[in-house]
């Protein structure tokens, strides 16, 4: 089996769950799905070809939009599963149900883009500080770090 | 004249408390360069201690987090008097890198008084010997 074969496979097998499928770079597979399907689409990416690594969960401020991508590797290809969600209703199905060690990285996305994780089991902030206000998502493209005044040692 | 001696004993043998205030551990490798053999920091007398309350000098490295703000303010509160604070390596003088970072509060002087900088990224141990010579000939 071949990055190709697992291209043809998924755009034969799971055609109504899958919006786009590519081959972007020797072994790297795009995938954009709805969120919906996405628990499904990781699944079955999961159960059929062995892609049960999951290397990060990045996640971009598009604007309008904040796109999500899951970096799955076996030991032929990494796939890269992206979902798009609303900046206005910035939901994401919890993947713990699938690969249990994606926590840490839906934690993090909660604290920096502000995305709900819905049914994550522990939803507890990761890395900010823990006076850290609420509401304050520093990898938003339209958040602005004001930066406390500089104090300089002997006032010059 | 117990005071001559104090004061002799603390300059003779200051203990010293090695802090990483959010460093990238370049700098405190070089410190415990410095106080191995090869370059042989207590042999002025110099002595690593494990716990602030035994510690005349704190040596801070790394720019200061906002975590590790107030933990660092707390730290520092523990020492005893006379106590003095030397600022090792670029991000701990200034912040570095790390300058207006949203988790990162710039260098050890925002949040205490620095008595001593020692410039380097990472301080060459022979940077570190002359900063805290320095800093002892000043006492004197």
């Amino acid at each position: 089996m071949n990055a190709e074969t697992i291209v043809e496979k998924i755009t034969s097998e799971i055609k109504d769950k899958i919006q786009e499928t590519a081959l972007t770079a020797p072994r790297r597979i795009n995938v954009k799905v709805d969120r919906e399907q996405l628990l499904a689409v990781l699944q079955y990416l999961k159960d059929q070809f062995g892609f049960t690594h999951l290397a990060t969960i990045s996640g971009v401020d598009l604007g309008e939009y904040f796109e999500v991508v899951y970096h799955m590797s076996n030991a032929i290809a990494t796939v890269n599963v992206r979902i798009l969600t609303p900046r206005s209703d910035p939901k994401i199905p919890s993947t713990c149900s699938v690969i249990p060690g994606a926590i840490l990285y839906e934690r993090e996305l909660q604290d920096m883009f502000g995305l709900v994780v819905q049914n994550i089991p522990d939803p507890r902030p990761l890395l900010l500080a823990d006076d850290w206000p609420a509401g304050e998502y520093p990898l938003r493209k339209d958040w602005h770090f004001n930066r406390p005044d500089e104090i300089i040692p002997g006032g010059k | 004249m117990i005071e001559r001696l104090v004061h002799w004993s603390r300059v003779k043998s200051p203990w010293v408390l090695h802090l990483n205030t959010g460093a990238c551990n370049a700098c405190d490798i070089e410190i415990l360069a410095a106080l191995m053999p090869r370059f042989d920091l207590e042999r002025f007398g110099i002595l690593l201690k494990g716990t602030p309350r035994h510690a005349d000098v704190i040596i801070c490295t790394g720019p200061v987090t906002r975590q590790n703000r107030d933990r660092v303010v707390r730290i520092y509160e523990q020492v005893p008097d006379p106590k003095f604070v030397v600022a090792v390596g670029a991000c701990a003088m200034s912040g570095c890198v790390y300058r207006g970072a949203y988790n990162s509060m710039g260098g050890v002087d925002q949040v205490l008084p620095v008595n001593a900088y020692i410039p380097g990224c990472p301080i060459r141990p022979d940077a570190l010997i002359d900063g805290v010579v320095k800093l002892l000939n000043s006492l004197k």
